[in-house]
């Protein structure tokens, strides 16, 4: 191999320290289409950036949703390593947060939300129903995405697993149904032998009479 | 009996106090040890197993052992087969720290007169590629006229790689040189080493460099290099406007274009704490052999 180099084997950049993602990176970037080129990208990617660290979740479609969520991951785990105290930290926030307010939330609010040890992802992504294509709307039958932050206040998307079968609300009514239909049964079956008694003491005393007769 | 924990007290540390009521002495020093344990929580965890502490400067030295980042050709194998090669070769030669801006002096074999060496000094201007093809560039002006001899560092040819002057300059690539005037890129041929204390940092070298007029190699206006001075002094107005049209000022921020030209941390402690007992014993064993080496010179015979 040495003297015929391969071009691939470009050599790695090394000044800033940064840590492993632990969402899928795609070798390539997305082209997102706009007309301002590569600076219309970033700019859509702010605006989605800024958006689910203001709402905390968030549906949009799956070709945004997925390329800027490696950006709220990077912008969460360098927040967590560098801290507020970092000027080159402090500029990349204030950039890629387009509200003054945010930077203070990402720092104070979002950062501390994670303990020390997780290193993990810090957004969730759900896939999302599709919109029924029709013949006016032909090109929005594209994948949708929930994508949300991990941590955030609002109830939660999927069933817990504690409801999964008994407290389900078909489930519950079942169990009534069934509960009302054997005690129904027993009910009944009271009755009847409640009845034979009876016939049968009826019939004790028609012989009686017949004997006496 | 009452008792109000301290606002400030760690309630999970003092605990131990108040549920602990018949321990004659609850050791003050446990308590300490405790905290530190705590405190030194996240470090513990954040290294994994089998990991050793890595010196910060490592990935500088040996940024070599470090595989592409490109995801296309990652091949942990083919990695794994290159760094014990490497090791190797290093084992044999002297691969010494040095950086862009760097002077250094390199011996290599020559191929077509047998038993005999061709030396080289000059400023290392580049470093290409990584792994076993990892390829410097020196750059030497002699008699007039500039040379750059590219050096693949781990070719068997290699006999020797000294650092003549171990510094850094501005930029990471120093290609401009080559269009620059002939007396920045000029190194005495026959230059002493400069020794540096052990430990101590790496300085970097301020110089500024002037540019011979145009026509240059490169468009150097639109890279954003620090290390030259008198660029606008000759570019015309269309040239300038095309520097300005074509920035990309967005760039630096492009956090995962940023992601995906690194190695990161995790893998790089990985890969290096595989290499870190092996390649200090190598280290030792050099400067054994280098000491050896300088004894003998120093001590010149008597003639009769």
């Amino acid at each position: 191999m040495v003297g015929k180099p391969l071009k691939s084997l470009g050599y790695a950049e090394v000044t800033k320290l940064m840590s492993e993602l632990k969402v899928p990176v795609l070798p390539r970037h997305r082209n997102l289409s706009s007309p301002l080129g590569p600076e219309g990208r970033i700019n859509k990617l702010r605006q989605t950036v800024t958006a689910l660290v203001k709402y905390e979740r968030i549906e949009l479609f799956h070709n945004r949703a997925d390329e800027a969520r490696g950006y709220v991951e990077r912008l969460v785990s360098d927040a967590r390593r560098y801290g507020d105290q970092n000027k080159e930290m402090m500029e990349m926030a204030s950039y890629w947060l387009l509200e003054k307010q945010l930077v203070h939330k990402l720092f104070k609010v979002i950062c501390p939300r994670f303990h020390d040890t997780f290193d993990g992802p810090f957004t969730t992504a759900y896939n999302a129903p599709r919109k029924y294509p029709s013949e006016t709307e032909r090109k929005q039958y594209f994948k949708r995405v929930v994508l949300e932050l991990k941590g955030h206040p609002f109830p939660p998307l999927l069933p817990q697993a504690s409801y999964q079968g008994k407290y389900l609300i078909h489930n519950v009514l079942l169990d009534a149904a069934m509960k009302d239909y054997y005690q129904e049964k027993k009910l009944n079956a009271m009755q009847n032998k409640k009845e034979e008694v009876t016939e049968s003491v009826d019939e004790e005393k028609e012989l009686d009479n017949q004997i006496k007769e | 009996m009452l008792r109000i924990l301290p606002k400030n007290s760690n309630y999970f540390v003092n605990s131990q106090f108040l549920f602990l009521r018949h321990s004659s002495s609850a050791p003050a020093a446990a308590t300490n040890e405790k905290n530190k344990e705590i405190a030194n929580y996240a470090d513990k965890k954040r290294i994994k197993k089998g990991s050793k502490k890595i010196p910060n400067d490592f990935r500088f030295k040996y940024q070599d052992f470090l595989p592409s980042p490109t995801a296309r050709y990652r091949n942990s194998l083919l990695e794994k087969l290159m760094r014990k090669d490497m090791l190797e070769r290093r084992s044999q030669v002297h691969i010494p720290e040095f950086y862009v801006g760097s002077i250094l002096k390199v011996t290599i074999s020559d191929p077509h007169s047998q038993g005999k060496t061709n030396s080289f000094v000059g400023i290392c201007t580049q470093r290409e590629y990584t792994g076993l093809c990892t390829r410097i560039t020196l750059r030497n002006v002699i008699d007039h006229q500039g040379i750059d001899v590219a050096y693949d560092i781990y070719d068997p040819l290699i006999q020797k790689i000294e650092v003549l002057k171990l510094e850094k300059r501005l930029d990471d690539r120093m290609l401009y040189l080559r269009d620059a005037l002939p007396e920045y890129s000029t190194v005495d041929v026959n230059m002493e080493p400069e020794l540096l204390a052990e430990g101590a940092p790496v300085p970097v070298n301020e110089t500024i460099v002037k540019m011979k007029p145009l026509p240059w190699m490169q468009k150097w206006e639109r890279k954003e290099l620090k290390g030259i001075e008198n660029l606008d002094q000759y570019l015309n107005l269309w040239r300038k406007q095309q520097r300005e049209k074509q920035a990309t000022p967005w760039e630096k921020y492009d956090l995962m274009k940023e992601y995906r030209r690194t190695i990161p941390e995790e893998q790089q402690n990985k890969i290096f704490s595989e290499i870190f007992d092996r390649i200090n014993k190598i280290n030792e064993e050099h400067k054994i052999k280098a000491k050896a080496a300088r004894r003998t010179i120093t001590k010149p015979q008597n003639i009769r």
